[in-house]
C-alpha cells in the first residue's frame, strides 16, 4: 500500500488435490496436484488492481504487491493495521480427512461404482466414474485488520452412464459432493450413485421426445435448485445489480415473486457443497434472506460492493483460486419449504411437465431470461405421472416465473454444481421444495410441427481447457454446470 | 522476480522419474504471464497481472500411467511430485497402448510470437480498451452500460521433455479485445458483444469492436416472443462456433474408441451436407491456437475432418493413434500443466461458402436469425441432442425484421449437419474456432 490505495488484501492459498477417473472398465487417470500461490488486491476508488503469482517467496509477493499497487493509485496515506486472527463461526469439520485415506481406498470406491453400473443392464455401453478431493488452506489478510486462516475440505463423486439400444444412445448421471471428507460415502454408497445414473440413462432410452410450447411445470424437491440459481440467484449478486446488469436492481422492498416464495442463500449449512466458514475475503459465512414471501429484501455482497453501498459484506465474496479476484457469489441457495403435501401438488395438476432432475442452466441477468435443462422429466396427465420425456429445456424470465409459483411443498432437496461467472468456477449447492409454476416454455422436439427426433441434454461436462480465453468465450453468461 | 529455466527443471524431473523406476516419463512445463484491463465509463475498473507456472509429470510403469503436477517449484516439492506420479501409477489400469512420442528432428515453422505485444506500454493498452467503449457510446446514445470493455494479452513458454528424446520448447503471445454492452430504451435492457483476438497487436481495431457490440445490443431492443413453429434458421458465425464446441468430442478418436461418438463407424460416408468442409489446423497462419507441436511434443498438422460432407478423419493424440494403428494428428491438447493431454482441437473451422448473408436469407419467407444461444453447455455431445435458449431476429420475406428473445431451439447435431442448405462467405474466428453464417433448412422453434 506504499503507493496508495483505499483497501488492500492478500490471499495465500495452498491446495492439494486428488482425482481418480475410471472409464472403459479401468482406472484411466490418477492425478495428484499441489497448487500454491498468492493474490494481492489493491483498491483505489472504483479501480481494482489484482496481481497473482505462484512464487510465494517474500521476493515474489513483494513484486506482486508492487505491481498491484502501481495499478491502483489514490491519495490515501499509509495506515497501520492490527491483525488479530478471527475465530471460525461455524463448524465444518470433517470426519475422515482425504489426506489420511490411502489411495487404494479411494480407488476401491470408484471400482465398486463401475462394477455395479456395468452389471445392471446389457444396454449400458460405457460408464465413467470420477472421484475428487481437495484440501485447500488459505490465509487472508487485509488492510482493515482482518486475518483469517482456514482449511476447506471438499469431496465429490460422479457416475455417468451411456446406454444404447439399436441406434439410440442416451446418457444419465448422478453426483454427490460436499464440504466433507471420505465419510461422503456414508451418505450414499457408490453402488447407489451408480444405480441412479444407470436408471436415468435406461429411462431415457424409453422416454418420448419432449413436447414444445407453454405448459404448467411441477419441479420435484430432488430435482435440485437450478431454477432458483438462474431465475433469481445471479440477479441478486450485488456487482451485477450495481452495474445495472440485473433486472432486480432498484427493486428492494418490492414484490418480485409470489408470496409463497422465500429465497435464502446460506453458507452455514454444514456439509453442503457451497458451505464456508469464511468467504474468500475473510468474512464469516452467513445466512441471508434475499426474498421473503415474495418481497425483495437483500442482495449478496462482497467487501467491494458492500463498501459502495455503505454496508457490511454478506459473506459472499468468493473466488475460484488465488488466480482470481473475489466477486459476489452464491453459496447454498434455496427456496424455503412451504406447507403443502408434494404428492397433492402433482395430483392437482391436470396437464404439465414433472421435472425430477434438473441439469445445468444459464441466465442473461440483464433481461432476466434464463434456461435450464431437464435431466429427468415426465408428462403429467390428469394428476398422474404418465410417461418419461427427454430433450426438455425450460426457458423463462426470472421475475415473471417467480410470480407464477402457485404451489409450494413441505419437502426440500439439494443438488450440487459448479457455478461459472466471470470465468471463475466455484462449488455451490442449491435446493427447493416441490413447486409448481403455472406456465413455462418447454423447448423440445416432440410437439407442434416438430419432428419425432429426440433431444436429451445433459450437463455432466467439465470444461476441458483451462484457458481463460476459452472460459471467457463460453461462459459469457453466469451459468451452472452439474458435475 | 527471478526467471526460472523450465527446460532445466523439466529435464531434471524426467531424469529423476527414470532413476526412480519409470519406464517412460514426460514433463510439461508452462510459464505464463497474462495482463487484462477492464474499462467502464472511461475508468480502469480492474487491471489484472497474472503469473502462472508449473510442471505436470506423466510417468508410465508396468504399462500403467500416473500423473502429478505442481505449481510449487521448490526442489522438495518437485521431488515429491515425481514420487506421487509414480505412486499413482500403481493403481491405474494396465494398457498396452500407452506411448510417448519419440524424438522429432524438425518441427514446423509456426509464427506464435509478436514482440510488439510486450513492447507496447500498459497505457497504450488501457487506451485501446477506452477507445472501444468510446466508439460504442458514440455510435448510439442508447448504449447505457458497459458491462466490460477489455484488453487482454498473454505471453507464455511451453517446454516438453520426455524420456524418448523429445526436448522442445516455444514461446507464444497473443492479444485481444472485447466488449459486452447494454443498450437501454424505455426501461428495457438488451446486451450485445463483439471481440477480436489474434497474434498481432496492430490487428486489433477498437472502433470496429465497439461499434459491432453496440449495433448488436441496439438491434435487440423491443425483442418479442413468437409462437412455436418449425422454420428455416440462420445461425450467425459465433453461434455456429458454439455448436462446433459440442461437435468436437464426437470427432475425437477417444470418443469413437469408447463408444461415445455418434460418428463412430461413419468414416468415408456422407454425414453432413456436401457444402460442409470442417478442418483443424494447428499451423494456421496468424491464429492463436497455432503452435509447432501439441501438448505431447507431436508436430502440429492440418487435418480435414469432414470434406464436402464426407467424414474423413478423427482427431488423434499419441494414445488413440497407437490404439488405431495410425499416426497422431498432433491433437494431444492440454490447457495447462494441471492435467493430462486429451484429444482436442487447435484452430478448428468450418470452411467458408460463397453466399453473402443477404443471399442466404433472400428466399426465406418466415425464419429465425439466431445471434445468441444460452445453455449450450447442457447439450449432449454423446447423443448429439440439444435444446437451448435462443435470441435473434425474425426473417420475414427475405429481410431481418423484429428482434426475438426467450425462445428455445432443439434438435440433433447430426441432423443439423445434414440440414445445412447454405454457407456464408463470412468466415470469422472466435479465438480457436471459426465459422461463417450457416443456413439450416428447418428447426423447431419453441415459444408461446
Amino acid at each position: 500500500m506504499s503507493h496508495g490505495g483505499d483497501f488492500a488484501d492478500i490471499y495465500i492459498e495452498k491446495k492439494a488435490l486428488n482425482g481418480i477417473g475410471c472409464e472403459d472398465n479401468k482406472i484411466e487417470r490418477l492425478n495428484s496436484g499441489t497448487d500454491v500461490g498468492a493474490g494481492i488486491r489493491v483498491i483505489a476508488g472504483d479501480s481494482t488492481a489484482y496481481a497473482y503469482t505462484n512464487d510465494v517467496s517474500f521476493e515474489g509477493l513483494a513484486h506482486a504487491a508492487k505491481v498491484a499497487s502501481h495499478g491502483a493509485r489514490s491519495e490515501k496515506v499509509r495506515q497501520s493495521i492490527d491483525l488479530t486472527k478471527a475465530l471460525a463461526p461455524v463448524d465444518l469439520s470433517v470426519q475422515l480427512r482425504p489426506d489420511e485415506v490411502a489411495i487404494e481406498k479411494k480407488v476401491e470406491k470408484v471400482l465398486e461404482a463401475n462394477k455395479h453400473a456395468r452389471k445392471i443392464d446389457d444396454r449400458v455401453k460405457q460408464v465413467t466414474v470420477g472421484y475428487g478431493d481437495v484440501i485447500q488452506q488459505v490465509t487472508i489478510a487485509n488492510s482493515e485488520g482482518v486475518y483469517v486462516e482456514d482449511e476447506r475440505i471438499r469431496s465429490r463423486f460422479i457416475v455417468h452412464a451411456v446406454a444404447a439400444d439399436g441406434t439410440l444412445i442416451q446418457t444419465g448421471y448422478e453426483a454427490l459432493g460436499g464440504t466433507v471428507g471420505f465419510e461422503i460415502f456414508e451418505e450414499q454408497a457408490p453402488e447407489e450413485i451408480a444405480q441412479k445414473a444407470v436408471d436415468r440413462a435406461l429411462l431415457m432410452l424409453q422416454a418420448k421426445p419432449a413436447p414444445s410450447g407453454t405448459m404448467a411445470v411441477v419441479m420435484a424437491a430432488e430435482a435440485g435448485g437450478t431454477m432458483v440459481h438462474e431465475a433469481c440467484g445471479h440477479g441478486l449478486e450485488a456487482d451485477l445489480v450495481q452495474k445495472g446488469l440485473s433486472v432486480y436492481g432498484g427493486k428492494k422492498g418490492q414484490q418480485v415473486a409470489s408470496p409463497l416464495v422465500t429465497v435464502i442463500d446460506d453458507g452455514t449449512i454444514k456439509g453442503k457443497y457451497g458451505a464456508l466458514r469464511f468467504d474468500d475475503e475473510g468474512t464469516r459465512g452467513q445466512r441471508n434472506v434475499l426474498i421473503e414471501k415474495g418481497e425483495l429484501r437483500d442482495f449478496m455482497y462482497d467487501r467491494f460492493t458492500a463498501s459502495k453501498d455503505n454496508r457490511e459484506s454478506t459473506g459472499n465474496g468468493r473466488r475460484e483460486s488465488y488466480q482470481h479476484k473475489p466477486v459476489p457469489r452464491m453459496t447454498n441457495t434455496l427456496i424455503a419449504a412451504g406447507d403443502e403435501d408434494p404428492e397433492k401438488i402433482i395430483k392437482d395438476t391436470k396437464q404439465g411437465l414433472l421435472v425430477m432432475k434438473m441439469g445445468g442452466g444459464q441466465v442473461n441477468t440483464t433481461n432476466g431470461d434464463f434456461v435450464f435443462d431437464v435431466a429427468e422429466g415426465y408428462i403429467i396427465e390428469d394428476g398422474e405421472v404418465a410417461y418419461a420425456v427427454r430433450g426438455a429445456t425450460l426457458t423463462g424470465n426470472g421475475p415473471e416465473v417467480l410470480r407464477k409459483v402457485d404451489r409450494v411443498g413441505s419437502d426440500l432437496g439439494y443438488a450440487i454444481g459448479t457455478c461459472g461467472k466471470d470465468g471463475q468456477g466455484v462449488p455451490v449447492s442449491d435446493a427447493q421444495p416441490t413447486m409448481r409454476i403455472t406456465s413455462l416454455i418447454v423447448g423440445g422436439t416432440g410437439g407442434g410441427d416438430a419432428t419425432e427426433e429426440q433431444s436429451e441434454p445433459e450437463a455432466n461436462k467439465k470444461s476441458k481447457s483451462t484457458s481463460h480465453l476459452q472460459e471467457l468465450l463460453h461462459n459469457k453468461r453466469p451459468q451452472i454446470r452439474r458435475l | 522476480m527471478s526467471r526460472i529455466d523450465m527446460g532445466t527443471i523439466t529435464r531434471k524431473m524426467v531424469e529423476l522419474a527414470q532413476r526412480k523406476g519409470a519406464e517412460m516419463s514426460e514433463a510439461y512445463g508452462l510459464d505464463a504471464r497474462e495482463l487484462s484491463i477492464d474499462v467502464s465509463r472511461g475508468v480502469v475498473e480492474t487491471m489484472k497481472l497474472a503469473e502462472d507456472r508449473g510442471i505436470g509429470l506423466r510417468i508410465f510403469k508396468n504399462g500403467r500411467m500416473g500423473y502429478a503436477y505442481t505449481s510449487d517449484l521448490d526442489e522438495k516439492v518437485l521431488e515429491g511430485t515425481v514420487e506421487r506420479a509414480l505412486a499413482n501409477a500403481v493403481w491405474t489400469g494396465e494398457d498396452p497402448y500407452h506411448v510417448l512420442p519419440s524424438k522429432v528432428d524438425r518441427y514446423p515453422q509456426v509464427d506464435t510470437f509478436d514482440p510488439e505485444i510486450g513492447n507496447t506500454s500498459v497505457e497504450a493498452k488501457i487506451n485501446l480498451a477506452k477507445e472501444i467503449e468510446a466508439a460504442a457510446r458514440a455510435s448510439d446514445q442508447r448504449i447505457a452500460i458497459t458491462e466490460r470493455s477489455s484488453y487482454q494479452d498473454a505471453e507464455y513458454t511451453v517446454s516438453i521433455v520426455n524420456s524418448r528424446g523429445v526436448d522442445a520448447s516455444y514461446r507464444g503471445a497473443y492479444c485481444g479485445a472485447y466488449a459486452y454492452l447494454v443498450a437501454e430504451e424505455k426501461g428495457e435492457n438488451q446486451t450485445g458483444f463483439a471481440l477480436s483476438y489474434g497474434l498481432r497487436f496492430s490487428d486489433i481495431n477498437p472502433v470496429k469492436v465497439g461499434q459491432e457490440a453496440a449495433h448488436k445490443a441496439v438491434r435487440m431492443l423491443g425483442a418479442k416472443r413468437i409462437a412455436s413453429k418449425r422454420m428455416p434458421v440462420l445461425l450467425d458465425p459465433y453461434v455456429v462456433t458454439q455448436f462446433m464446441g459440442i461437435l468436437t468430442p464426437s470427432l475425437t478418436a477417444e470418443a469413437v474408441q469408447k463408444g461415445k461418438s455418434p460418428l463412430a463407424g461413419k468414416g468415408n460416408t456422407l454425414i453432413a451436407s456436401p457444402t460442409v468442409t470442417l478442418v483443424d489446423d494447428g499451423r494456421l497462419e496468424g491464429r492463436i491456437a497455432s503452435a509447432p507441436f501439441d501438448g505431447e511434443g507431436v508436430p502440429s498438422s492440418r487435418t480435414v475432418l469432414i470434406e464436402e460432407g464426407i467424414l474423413k478423419n478423427y482427431l488423434h493424440n499419441s494414445y488413440t493413434a497407437r490404439k488405431e494403428g495410425v499416426i497422431s494428428t498432433g491433437n494431444g491438447t492440454r490447457g495447462s500443466f494441471r492435467g493430462t493431454p486429451e484429444v482436442g482441437t487447435t484452430n478448428f473451422y468450418l470452411q467458408a461458402g460463397n453466399k453473402s448473408t443477404d443471399e442466404l436469407m433472400q428466399d426465406i419467407d418466415y425464419g429465425f436469425y439466431v445471434t445468441e444461444v444460452m445453455g449450450m453447455h447442457t447439450a449432449n455431445p454423446i447423443s448429439g441432442d440439444f435444446s437451448i435458449g435462443a435470441a435473434g431476429l425474425l426473417i420475414e420475406k427475405g429481410r431481418l425484421t423484429t428482434p426475438i428473445r426467450g425462445v428455445a431451439i432443439a434438435g440433433n447435431l447430426m441432423e443439423l449437419l445434414q440440414n445445412i442448405d447454405g454457407i456464408g462467405n463470412d468466415l470469422t474466428f472466435f479465438v480457436g474456432k471459426g465459422a461463417p453464417t450457416v443456413r439450416i433448412k428447418s428447426l423447431p422453434v419453441s415459444g408461446d
